[in-house]
């Protein structure tokens, strides 16, 4: 079998299932990357991919098995998987796939698919130069996919997709910052601007006193870092899925609640071109739309593919994953505000740029903590005037949303270790959140 | 499968094309899930994760370069393109890349399975996993469980690794794994427990975890804290820690920070930094505080014998009666301290470069029972099993919160308390353990780390521990 035509491997291997099962999907990504990895100031390596995986979702008297090969033979792979299907019992998860509809969306830059493709960096070294920020770490990130999917539905559709991503964490001394981004577009300035935003918030840092937090409820200014790490942690509860295994602080909520501040509108975007999550149809077939998850603090409703939206009695929003609904890419609305106006609205207060370690101690209150590293600033009369390097965030998802004060007017692209979803999104002032300062650090 | 004599044809090539340093690995995982939500299967998966990677030096440029085309043509391009990325990694170098003169191994090993996974039919399989999650009590009134999740995984991990050196090293780990949430509500109150339980090995490994028992034991322990347990106590108080907590403890606050690479910065924008680059070989804990990582373990589910550059596996020792002593190193680690590897190169699949990983933490044991550390607490909290954690990037600063605690007053268990909250950092939880049980125990966890991340299998371990004096909040 080919593997140059991720259309013609689908349909071959459409063809080897479609006598056994009642219902298939198989999809095919040809995926070609290239990764730039920076420690101390240096390339620590260069890495590139070359992948072939080949998916394939089989139902048969409303039993369900699904399937992942990176294997030179997923012909014989499959064959081999065919006869799982009649060992298993029916699912109550099962749903008839639905007729498809909507259009593939690509959006391809041919120098990323050019690097990927060769499995040369090419010029980014270059035009994104470390040289001269000191001890920089991170990476650039050039990815080129072509996908492919047949269904027993009818669906026959494939795209293509280029990303752009990557991050930078800057030291200066003890202090350090640390930035993101992430396009489907080969665009140097973006990476630039995160390295020149990593660099600036450790140079703020080293200039400013160090200072101890003390433990309490705080006004926090969240960067998109942040901000995007716990938001996602709010989209992802809206998945009926997350709702249906109990593992959500929405359960039970309705669309029409007030769940949030007015200020707050975040949106499932599959459809925004410029973020690698985008897709025209789901994983079966359905066509996907733009949609607020809530809008002006306002729930709109979960996050469904047919077998969620059947138990829920709901209809899909176009969210298929093959077993549960799935999120491609995430937005926030922007706010009037400068940052440097937020900065003054926040008065005193905290200005948490990174964070990372999430945990759960309740995912239905969805009570957490998580962990600040790099800059974390302390505002005293709208101005930093002070820094401190560790220290935890407490609170539950509900409350940090319905204590959105404000939003800044520019936005950024990003997606990192803590954000795996691309989200668009602005600095986000809540209005209370704990800080458990931690112990002095040596 | 891709057998030595093929790898080492392109490795060669790497060669002949400049690189001082060649290396290719074919991995495979074959793997088959079951998912269970409320008793009832949902669905099944299998997955075959299989292609080649290769790793190049050239002039202190490292290159990575992998592909699931197993045809002699895709390989050869990949090994190319290894090269390719080396050069591409020599253009911005300070110190660059070398590997550590270390031993080297020519080996084929296999885990031995009792009752092997091709043997036992899915049927079976299922059937199995099934009845054991049927035969769990959920009933604890007034809590009501309202919502779990049971997913089964069995894995058969297959790497061939050679290189330019002389290694050849042939393993096959078969592993199974068992993952559960439980999800419940008293009242208002609501909780949930998610727990994992795995080992190398065969389908004997649902025995060996005793999955029915730990299932059983957290919906109890859920309904002490839903039901039962009263507000935790706050202050300076002593605290004893079953096992389950001072293996995590022992995985996020000693074995992450004695990361070579860590040390070295070269994880910095992601896993983060460690404390070891600060202290060197001074004291960070009590005489009675000795810590292993040791991946040598039979049966453990971060078992190996070669790690993925060849060089055998021995137990390493973190911290040696309370002073800080070896770092984990892959070779290119051990070359800028000058040492030997000690076998901690590790990688998830043929996409992943081998870097610095744990295996099996654990803290030694010690002579006292649990009874011996209880009956000497005037007045403290025994936490049993937590709930949520996290660590600081630094990994100095720990927070774990209980799920299910005890009070302790003149050294007997009363009533249970919830959501027990204990914070100190590394130095102070280390330095105030005064006293160590005999029990040690394991649990199972997948460690995350790298780019891409490269989830990891691990046991985490360790037996009851006193700790004198730490703040409870």
């Amino acid at each position: 079998m080919s593997f140059t035509d991720p259309r013609l491997m689908a349909e071959s291997l459409s063809r080897a299932v479609a006598a056994h099962v009642d219902e298939f999907v198989v999809s095919v990504d040809i995926v070609d990357s290239v990764m730039v990895k920076y420690a101390n100031g240096e390339i620590s390596v260069t890495q590139s991919w070359r992948d072939y995986v080949v998916g394939a979702y089989m139902t048969k008297g409303g039993r369900i098995s699904m399937s992942t090969y990176t294997t030179s033979d997923p012909g014989e792979a499959i064959k081999a998987t065919i006869p799982l299907i009649d060992k298993l019992a029916p699912s109550p998860f099962h749903a008839p796939l639905p007729q498809p509809g909507g259009s593939p969306l690509s959006s391809v830059d041919s120098k990323i698919r050019e690097a990927s493709l060769s499995g040369d960096p090419g010029g980014i070294v270059e035009e994104v130069d470390v040289r001269g920020h000191g001890n920089v770490a991170g990476m650039i990130l050039l990815k080129y996919s072509r996908n492919h999917y047949i269904g027993s539905n009818g669906l026959d559709m494939g795209y293509e997709v280029t990303k752009f991503n990557g991050y930078f964490r800057v030291f200066k001394g003890e202090e350090s910052g640390q930035w993101a981004w992430v396009s489907t577009a080969y665009e140097p300035r973006l990476a630039l601007k995160s390295l020149e935003k990593a660099w600036e918030l450790a140079s703020l840092c080293y200039s400013l006193p160090k200072v101890k937090v003390e433990s309490g409820k705080y006004r926090v200014l969240l960067s998109p870092m942040v901000a995007g790490n716990l938001l996602e942690d709010v989209a992802s509860a809206a998945s009926a899925g997350s709702a249906i295994m109990g593992l959500s602080f929405l359960q039970g909520r309705k669309p029409g609640d007030v769940i949030a501040s007015e200020k707050l509108t975040l949106k499932e975007v599959p459809r925004a071109e410029n973020m690698p999550g985008l897709r025209g149809f789901d994983d079966e077939g359905v066509a996907t739309r733009d949609k607020s998850i809530i809008e002006r603090g306002v729930f709109k409703g979960f996050i469904h593919n047919t077998k969620t939206a059947r138990l829920m009695n709901a209809e899909s929003t176009g969210n298929a994953g093959w077993l549960m609904p799935r999120l491609f890419n995430l937005e926030v609305d922007p706010g009037t505000l400068e940052e440097g106006e937020l900065l003054e609205v926040l008065g005193n207060g905290i200005y948490a740029t990174n964070n990372w370690y999430t945990r759960f101690q309740n995912y239905l209150e969805g009570s957490f903590s998580t962990v600040t590293r790099d800059a974390l600033i302390v505002v005293e009369n709208g101005k930093p005037s002070g820094c401190y390097r560790r220290a935890r965030l407490t609170g539950t998802l509900p409350k940090l949303i319905e204590s959105v004060e404000e939003l800044s007017r520019e936005r950024w692209p990003i997606e990192w270790w803590e954000v795996s979803i691309p989200t668009l999104l602005p600095h986000m002032l809540v209005s209370e959140m704990g800080v458990t300062a931690a112990t002095s650090p040596s | 499968m891709i057998g030595f004599h093929e790898l080492l044809k392109h490795v060669e090539s790497t060669l002949a094309a400049g690189s001082s340093y060649g290396e290719a690995r074919f991995h495979s995982t074959r793997g088959l899930t079951f998912l269970f939500l409320n008793g009832s299967l949902i669905g099944a998966s299998t997955s075959d994760v299989t292609g080649v990677a290769f790793r190049a030096v050239y002039s202190g440029g490292l290159g990575f370069a992998s592909t699931s085309d197993l045809s002699s043509e895709s390989l050869r391009e990949a090994a190319f393109r290894a090269v390719a990325s080396a050069k591409a990694s020599s253009l911005v170098l300070k110190r660059g890349v070398a590997m550590s003169p270390s031993p080297l191994g020519s080996a084929r090993y296999s885990v031995v399975e009792a009752k092997p996974l091709e043997d036992v039919s899915v049927e079976d399989k299922m059937r199995i996993v099934g009845e054991m999650i049927k035969s769990v009590d959920l009933k604890k009134d007034p809590m009501r469980v309202t919502n779990y999740m049971v997913v089964y995984s069995e894995t058969i991990e297959y790497k061939v690794v050679v290189n330019s050196e002389g290694v050849r090293v042939e393993s096959r780990i078969p592993r199974v794994s068992i993952f559960y949430n439980i999800s419940a509500s008293s009242g208002e109150r609501r909780a949930n427990r998610w727990n994992s339980l795995a080992a190398s090995g065969g389908l004997e490994v649902l025995d060996k975890v005793k999955f029915t028992e730990e299932f059983q034991d957290d919906v109890n322990s859920l309904y002490i804290n839903l039901v039962k347990a009263a507000d935790p106590p706050k202050g300076r108080m002593d605290v004893v820690l079953a096992p389950e907590i001072v293996g995590l403890a022992m995985h996020e606050s000693v074995g992450h920070p004695s990361e070579a690479d860590r040390v070295l910065g070269r994880e910095a924008a992601q896993a983060g930094l460690s404390y070891r680059s600060e202290y060197r070989d001074e004291y960070i804990g009590s005489p009675k505080v000795t810590v292993y990582d040791d991946p040598t373990i039979p049966g453990s589910y971060g078992f190996y014998l070669y790690d993925d550059e060849g060089v055998p596996a021995k137990r390493r020792t973190l911290i040696d009666k309370g002073r800080l002593a070896e770092l984990l190193h892959n070779r290119e680690t051990a070359a800028v301290y000058g040492v030997e590897s000690n076998a901690s190169a590790r990688s998830t699949n043929y996409r992943s470069e081998p870097i610095v990983r744990m295996a099996n933490t654990y803290m030694a044991p010690g002579d006292y029972s649990f009874e011996e550390l209880v009956e000497d607490v005037k007045e403290g909290v025994y936490l049993r099993k937590y709930m949520e954690w996290n660590i600081d990037d630094y990994r100095w600063v720990a927070r774990y919160v209980g799920l299910e605690a005890y009070m302790i007053r003149n050294g007997r268990l009363e009533e249970p308390v919830r959501n027990v909250v204990l914070e100190a950092n590394t130095r102070e939880f280390l330095s105030s353990v005064d006293a160590v049980g005999r029990d040690l125990q394991f649990t199972a966890g997948t460690c995350g780390k790298g780019e891409p991340p490269q989830p990891m299998p691990v046991w985490m371990g360790g037996p009851h521990i006193r700790l004198r004096g730490v703040v409870v909040g």
